[in-house]
């Protein structure tokens, strides 16, 4: 129930505030372009699964831009009806969760195919910063937000558990690689690389973890994981959150900092790449002590000097990539893992459309935390279950642990009967 | 001095005072919007100069833009009511200045005008059956496409029977004044737009790119 008198005026006023600092890191222009041609419908997967206006782009773009108006433009504050333009109030704020957290995962392939070149999804986060201001984030969402900031890990893993895992996995790295020496150091001093890792890895994916400290061991890296902040997710760039995105970021590169690294290696998270690489530095509002790149791209870097060994045949089932819209789209990294893949699998074939024009697998955005969209999430995820259908692969690989989950639940829903790795998976297996 | 000139002078005051606002209006807006620009702090990968070239070059091409590729029929007809009213308001602004010329270019616009019209006649249908669109629109949005119909109809009555160029002027002069509070300031944002998330992809090198097959 929406909240009323005072209590909603307040909430108004926040709102208000919120979208106008919001949109002034925007730019606004995107806010006063939509022609509102309704040419970008099918290229959202979600309006593909379910084609009604809710889905639409250019109307869920629409719902954010309408409350726009009725602050930053002339006829929105005069004569509203006239334009659209709609009241930031507690009933309009509670309409918009469903548009902006439950019908986009703010993936942004449509605003690449805009017929103007509409950043529809920054329209959607700007709504997003809106909800987040005024405490209207789905519940799950926020839980792990809270998570993050409380425990300094989207999962709530203690430095403890953290620690045994890593001495368990490592015990079985020294059996698997015969080598006594292979180590997965937490929180060392003096190391080269400091590697942030997705908490589900730790819990639920430890062959990632356990492929990647393989692969460093192989190329003779220098390298630690954080004991306290080496969560690689930010869930505040999901809710939009800034003030909590931006406190899950100072705290890894205070860690950083502190513990003496050159550069800080994210592991596979497509939105955690496009955190902490683009967005974390204008949160912070200061450019990083430390280089950051992808695990991608060191791992393209120790194949191609010959630091790591690999022999494709190892890899010999036919292997298609998944293209995580943060990481590709919006973090620019789209090749690495291509020269990567081509090295260490024997067949290896794309998915169609690819690169920025992939279609998001429909678990974005933190659909993921959200059941209340679960259904709706996995439906959204038809298009691109065809795509890989139309692959023949028996392997998607797919550099963000986010996606591996919806893959890993669409592969069962469509009966597609792939498995899902992640590229260091692929590459430790490859080893020579 | 004739009489069409001593009824065309205040006229021409009044479109110049139009086009005035307009420009004057559009410039603060997009001003506004830019609000002074905000640093980039993180580490540029690509160049933002180049995905800005790219955005308005090959991004532009139905390879690279999804919406064209599968709606060229609708694009086509979007387009030619664009360059019709572009057309039209070219002429019209002749008018001004040079009427031999004007009357030239309406001339040889006409089938392009008048293409242009039945172009805003069918958006503006489709506006109102589809459910899409309704769903997305005020009644701004259809008051801009009628609004637009109704130049692309003075300039098509102008270009045919060189009658109504005083009317022709001053429906221009009222449509200058509404470019940029309605739907119709896109006109300029659309660039705006294009140019900054060409900047952005840039900036991360996304732009330029390939790309894999078309679907
Ligand atoms: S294609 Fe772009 S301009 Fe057209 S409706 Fe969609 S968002 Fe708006
Ligand atoms: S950002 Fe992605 S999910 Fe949202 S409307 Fe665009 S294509 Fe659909």
């Amino acid at each position: 129930m929406a909240a009323r008198g005072e209590q909603g005026r307040r909430i108004t006023e926040t709102a208000r505030e919120t979208l106008g600092q919001s949109v002034r890191g925007l730019g606004a222009y995107h806010m006063n372009a939509c022609v509102k041609c309704g040419l970008c419908a099918e290229t959202c997967h979600i309006y593909q699964a379910e084609p009604e206006p809710a889905n639409h782009p250019g109307v869920k773009a629409s719902k954010v831009i309408d409350h726009y108006r009725r602050y930053h433009t002339f006829l929105g504050k005069y004569l509203p009806g006239l334009v659209g333009a709609r009241d930031l109030s507690p009933d309009a704020l509670d309409q918009l969760v469903d548009v902006v957290y439950g019908r986009c995962t703010a993936c942004g392939r449509c605003s690449l195919h805009c017929s103007i070149g509409l950043d529809i999804a920054a329209v959607i986060r700007a709504g997003r910063n809106v909800l987040a201001a005024v405490g209207k984030v789905p519940e799950g969402l926020q839980r792990t937000v809270d998570n993050q900031i409380e425990t300094g890990n989207q999962m709530a893993i203690t430095e403890e558990e953290l620690k045994s895992t890593a001495e368990w996995l490592a015990g079985d790295l020294r059996l698997e690689m015969d080598d006594d020496g292979v180590e997965i150091p937490i929180g060392a001093k003096g190391r080269r690389v400091l590697y942030l890792v997705n908490p589900r890895e730790v819990k639920f994916f430890p062959l990632s973890l356990m492929a990647a400290a393989g692969v460093f061991h192989a190329a003779g890296e220098r390298w630690t994981i954080p004991s306290k902040f080496y969560d690689v997710t930010n869930y505040g760039f999901y809710s939009g959150d800034d003030p909590a995105a931006r406190e899950l970021t100072r705290r890894v590169i205070e860690e950083a900092e502190s513990l003496g690294v050159e550069e800080i290696i994210l592991s596979e998270c497509g939105h955690g790449f496009r955190s902490f690489r683009w967005e974390g530095p204008n949160w912070m509002e200061q450019e990083y002590p430390v280089r950051m790149r992808s695990v991608l791209e060191i791992l393209e870097e120790y194949i191609d000097s010959g630091r790591v060994k690999v022999d494709p045949e190892k890899n010999a089932d036919r292997v298609t990539l998944h293209d995580p819209c943060n990481l590709v789209r919006w973090g620019g990294i789209s090749e690495p893992q291509r020269r990567v893949l081509k090295k260490v699998v024997a067949d290896f074939v794309e998915m169609t459309p690819n690169r920025k024009d992939s279609y998001c697998c429909g678990g974005g955005g933190g659909m993921l935390s959200m059941s209340e969209y679960g259904e709706r999430r996995v439906m959204s995820g038809k298009i691109k279950a065809e795509q890989i259908r139309a692959t023949g692969a028996k392997i998607v690989a797919t550099p963000c642990h986010n996606c591996a989950d919806q893959l890993i639940e669409i592969s069962k829903k469509y009966q597609l009967g792939v498995e899902i790795q992640a590229v260091v998976e692929l590459v430790y297996n490859a080893l020579a | 001095m004739g009489v069409s000139s001593l009824v065309l002078d205040p006229v021409k005051v009044l479109v110049g005072l139009a086009v005035l606002w307009a420009v004057v209006a559009l410039a603060y807006q997009v001003l506004a919007a830019w609000g002074g620009g905000r640093a980039d702090y993180s580490r540029r990968a690509g160049s933002a100069a180049r995905g800005v070239a790219f955005s308005f070059t090959v991004a532009m091409t139905p390879r690279h833009k999804e919406s064209v590729r599968r709606h060229p029929a609708k694009f086509a007809i979007g387009v030619v009511m664009h360059v019709g009213v572009i057309l039209s308001l070219l002429g019209v602004l002749l008018l001004l200045v040079w009427p031999a010329a004007a009357h030239k270019v309406l001339s040889l616009s006409r089938p392009v005008i008048a293409l242009s019209l039945v172009a805003g006649l069918y958006l503006l249908v489709r506006r109102a059956v589809s459910k899409d669109l309704r769903a997305m629109s005020a009644p701004d949005d259809y008051m801009a496409i009628l609004a637009t119909c109704v130049l692309l109809a003075l300039a098509s009555v102008y270009s045919s029977y060189s009658v109504g160029a005083v009317v022709c002027m001053i429906y221009a002069a009222l449509l200058f004044v509404y470019l940029p509070l309605g739907k119709l300031r896109h006109a300029v944002f659309c660039f705006v737009a294009r140019g900054d998330l060409g900047r952005r992809l840039g900036r991360r090198g996304t732009y330029p790119s390939a790309t894999g097959r078309m679907v």
